[in-house]
């Protein structure tokens, strides 16, 4: 397991660097600049010049990479070419609501989803099965943005109970809490039509093997056999699907937080993309990378102690 | 299992209605812009709306146009109580205002204005390295001739029309700090802008949003408003249902008519629409076959019906435009009746632009290529401009792009037809940078935005000679004439010219009446207020 771990950990560097690398040079391959977004009508020959000179652009591409390279070995993520701000302070404010965002929706979708896939495999063929992937197949159609529209109508507008717009100021849990119910409701709805799928599916399967039906005819209650037979047998898949499901959430919360204008990794990332902020861009999409690894190392982690076979291998 | 699932959805839903009470009205103003960040809040680096905006809260320029009015002949004094120009029109004299304090800062405390951070400003603005706007001060020279008197000279005679529009609250004409800008230093400046306007910085959360508070030492008098919030949000509905939820009180708007209709059916919200907006017209590559013929680019015109766009656009968010810049808000514009007269206004003819068409060889139509930014704004009109020319046999290959893209193509000469929008403060802006033959934007000596390749040495010599005069009203008279030349010419196509909206709650009290704006937003003044 150590080991597994301490791999993972090494591949970090260069899985970062071919990251930063490829970003990079793709960004550069495509027309415009960020001289030229900045500028926008006023974008002259003249003014753009001197801009991107101002922005260090005017260096040969390989010093700017180089540059940049020495920079994230250093811990240092650059400045905004767009606002000028160190890009670390930008990922610093908008990671955590990211994170918490994708952490909640993953709660609600795995308290949610779960019951629901399980009950749903249990009374197989009756009306809360067919309810159930109704409601399934509704989550995993609609689109997050629609959604959270229609969220914001319901619980801002007709029944004005949560804010619409916005993310609260941290260091307040309540206000916290509060402006994250319908970001999180949105993307925990979706989150929860994926985890009835997979539970429902691995409850099904559990449910046909022996020694379900081994308990069952030892007369152990159709509660317990679910609760403590069957139910533990079908976390290994959810595991996996939590772990990619996390990774997705953080990237597609960028919908949800626009649709919210809530702060988040998300935002940044588009915002750059925009105004071709490279260093912003480049340096986000590095983090998101190193998110993916955490992730993932995580995932295996609690694959292995779900798991007894794995952590014996 | 269901009691405890009944429970638990009734603690989420207690523990959900409880905050609504918490977010509350406060008095400090919450408004949001369509965008997703700010780039400088150093105004000769400002160059998006939000950007003009702040700048216009913040700073002030030696003359200003009132709030709510865009057209040069209203300006007023600001910073500057008396100006004076030396009979050889290139010696101008200001006098400034006692008592103007700046807004303290980080490490700095208020003090007051002098001639000394005018120049500093003025210099700073003429700096190609630091200024967005250096070309419209190329050859002056500041002096600072005492601590409330500043001398400014410049190369050639200038009108005062002219004169003005440089030093007015916009692009480089605003006053910075200059002890705040060397104790901040560039970068930090641009996040933390210190002028003597009536809001101060208070703090800037990037992609969230930046706050303001009143500025106490404000030489109009204290703000009625606490302070500014301007908040960065992209998404349309999200600012819809910020509003009608009254988590936020002014809203940058969308120019869709089917919006504006929606709005006015909620209670407690108003609409603004006002100008001056953007010029939209279409600059015809002159360079490149068919368009160096008159004919085919006369077929073109006639093939554009403004009406049908404006009514693609919406009757209140957009107006047809027929001079290459509106009259109604700058002197020295032709207005659509004057072209009307002149008979250049090309009103909508199908069958004579299929004349045309044939008359210049080709009868059976042509077809052109266009690279188009992907921005709405931009695009929905232009769609309705190629289903139009469809009609008359021209068929535009329509390539959308991303606005930072299509800003770098069309000045790389990719595009035939370049549909731009843009606004400048003076007709001289706007025949300086879009017709005369050194702004080409390949072939010019100072290449800035000429994509027609237009060159006609008439017009050269006419704006060159405009730029001179110092009389206003012949001045005026030879932009007049530029611009009728122009329309005969036919390097461009004007289109409508765009008008600004935004939403605001009935709360909200102006304090002076909107007509116009140049930052494209309602200015926030001292006199803004929010009713209990």
């Amino acid at each position: 397991m150590i080991w597994t771990i301490s791999k993972r950990i090494i591949n970090v560097i260069p899985i970062c660097f071919f990251v930063y690398t490829a970003v990079f040079f793709l960004l550069r391959i495509a027309p415009g600049d960020p001289a030229t977004a900045m500028l926008g009508d006023y974008a002259s020959a003249s003014a753009v010049a001197a801009l991107r000179e101002e922005m260090g652009l005017n260096q040969p591409i390989f010093v700017q990479y180089l540059h940049g390279l020495i920079g994230l070995f250093k811990g240092d993520l650059g400045i905004s070419l767009a606002s000028g701000t160190p890009v670390v302070d930008q990922i610093r404010a908008a990671l955590p609501y990211t994170l918490e965002l994708a952490t909640a929706s993953l709660v609600i979708g795995v308290v949610l989803g779960v019951p629901l896939g399980t009950l749903s495999a249990v009374k197989d063929g009756k009306l809360i099965d067919h309810v159930s992937r109704i409601v399934s197949l509704a989550g995993l159609s609609i689109p997050s943005f629609v959604l959270g529209i229609i969220l914001m109508l319901v619980f801002s507008i007709y029944l004005p109970l949560f804010p619409a717009v916005g993310g609260g100021g941290r260091g307040n849990w309540y206000e916290t809490l509060v402006y994250l119910t319908l970001p999180s409701l949105t993307l925990g709805l979706i989150m929860m039509a994926y985890v009835t799928r997979v539970t429902r599916n691995a409850m099904m399967n559990v449910l046909s093997e022996d020694y379900i039906r081994t308990a069952r005819s030892k007369g152990i209650s159709e509660r317990k056999v679910i609760m403590h037979h069957a139910l533990p047998n079908c976390l290994v898949p959810l595991i996996s699907l939590c772990a990619i499901n996390f990774i997705m959430l953080v990237s597609s919360s960028v919908m949800v937080e626009i649709v919210f204008s809530r702060p988040g990794l998300g935002r940044v990332l588009v915002s750059a993309m925009l105004q071709r902020d490279y260093v912003s861009l480049q340096s986000v999409l590095v983090v998101y990378a190193f998110l993916i690894i955490v992730v993932n190392t995580f995932a295996d982690i609690l694959y292995s102690i779900a798991n007894p076979r794995i952590r014996a291998k | 299992m269901f009691k405890f699932r009944s429970c638990a959805l009734i603690a989420l839903a207690v523990t959900m209605a409880a905050p609504s009470l918490s977010y509350s009205a406060t008095r400090d103003l919450r408004v949001a812009f369509g965008v997703s960040g700010i780039n400088s809040m150093e105004p000769a680096r400002a160059s998006a709306h939000i950007e003009r905006a702040v700048a216009s809260m913040v700073f002030n320029g030696l003359v200003r146009l009132p709030a709510g009015s865009a057209n040069v002949a209203d300006v007023e004094p600001d910073l500057a109580k008396s100006w004076t120009r030396t009979d050889d029109g290139r010696t101008w004299i200001f006098k400034l205002r006692k008592g103007v304090m700046f807004q303290g800062w980080e490490g700095g405390a208020p003090y007051e204005l002098t001639a000394e951070d005018v120049v500093f400003s003025l210099k700073r603005a003429q700096d190609p390295k630091s200024s967005n706007y250096a070309s419209d001060y190329k050859g002056m020279t500041f002096t600072a001739v005492d601590p409330y008197t500043v001398e400014i000279r410049t190369p050639d005679p200038i009108s005062e029309t002219l004169m003005l529009a440089k030093v007015m609250n916009y692009g480089g004409g605003f006053i910075i700090s200059k002890r705040a800008f060397e104790s901040l230093g560039a970068q930090k400046f641009r996040q933390h802008p210190v002028g003597t306007g009536p809001f101060a910085f208070k703090a800037y959360k990037p992609g969230r949003e930046v706050d303001f508070v009143a500025n106490a030492n404000y030489f109009r008098g204290k703000p009625k408003l606490p302070g500014v919030e301007i908040k960065f949000m992209p998404d349309q509905s999200s600012r819809t249902i910020g509003l009608r939820t009254q988590e936020l009180d002014v809203i940058e708007g969308s120019s869709e008519q089917s919006w504006v209709n929606q709005m006015k059916q909620y209670p407690h919200i108003k609409i603004e629409t006002f100008g001056p907006g953007s010029s939209s017209v279409l600059f015809l590559n002159e360079d490149t076959p068919p368009l160096d013929k008159l004919k085919v680019r006369q077929a073109l015109a006639y093939a554009i019906s403004r009406k049908a766009v404006v009514a693609a656009i919406g009757q209140e968010t957009a107006q047809p435009l027929y001079a290459p810049f509106p009259g109604k808000f700058l002197p020295g514009g032709l207005t659509n009746e004057e072209v009307d007269r002149l008979g250049l206004a090309y009103h909508y003819d199908v069958n004579k632009a299929k004349k045309l068409l044939a008359e210049a060889g080709y009868p059976n139509g042509i077809t052109l290529k266009v690279i188009h930014t992907e921005l709405s704004v931009m695009l929905r009109p232009m769609e309705s401009i190629q289903a139009q020319l469809r009609d008359a046999g021209i068929k535009l290959d329509l390539q959308v792009v991303s606005h930072s893209t299509f800003h770098a193509l069309i000045r790389k000469d990719a595009s035939q037809i370049v549909h731009y929008m843009a606004w400048r403060p003076s007709a001289d802006a706007f025949l300086n940078e879009f017709y005369k033959s050194d702004s080409d934007i390949t072939k010019g000596r100072d290449p800035v935005a000429n994509f027609s390749h237009y060159s006609n040495a008439e017009v050269d010599d006419l704006i060159a000679k405009a730029h001179r005069e110092v009389d206003s009203a012949k001045q005026a008279e030879m932009w007049k004439k530029a611009s009728v030349q122009i329309l005969k010419d036919l390097p461009v196509i004007p289109i409508f010219q765009a008008r600004s909206v935004i939403a605001h709650t009935d709360r909200l009290e102006l304090g002076y009446t909107l007509n116009s704006n140049l930052a494209f937003f309602m200015p926030i003044t001292e006199k803004t207020d929010l009713k209990d």
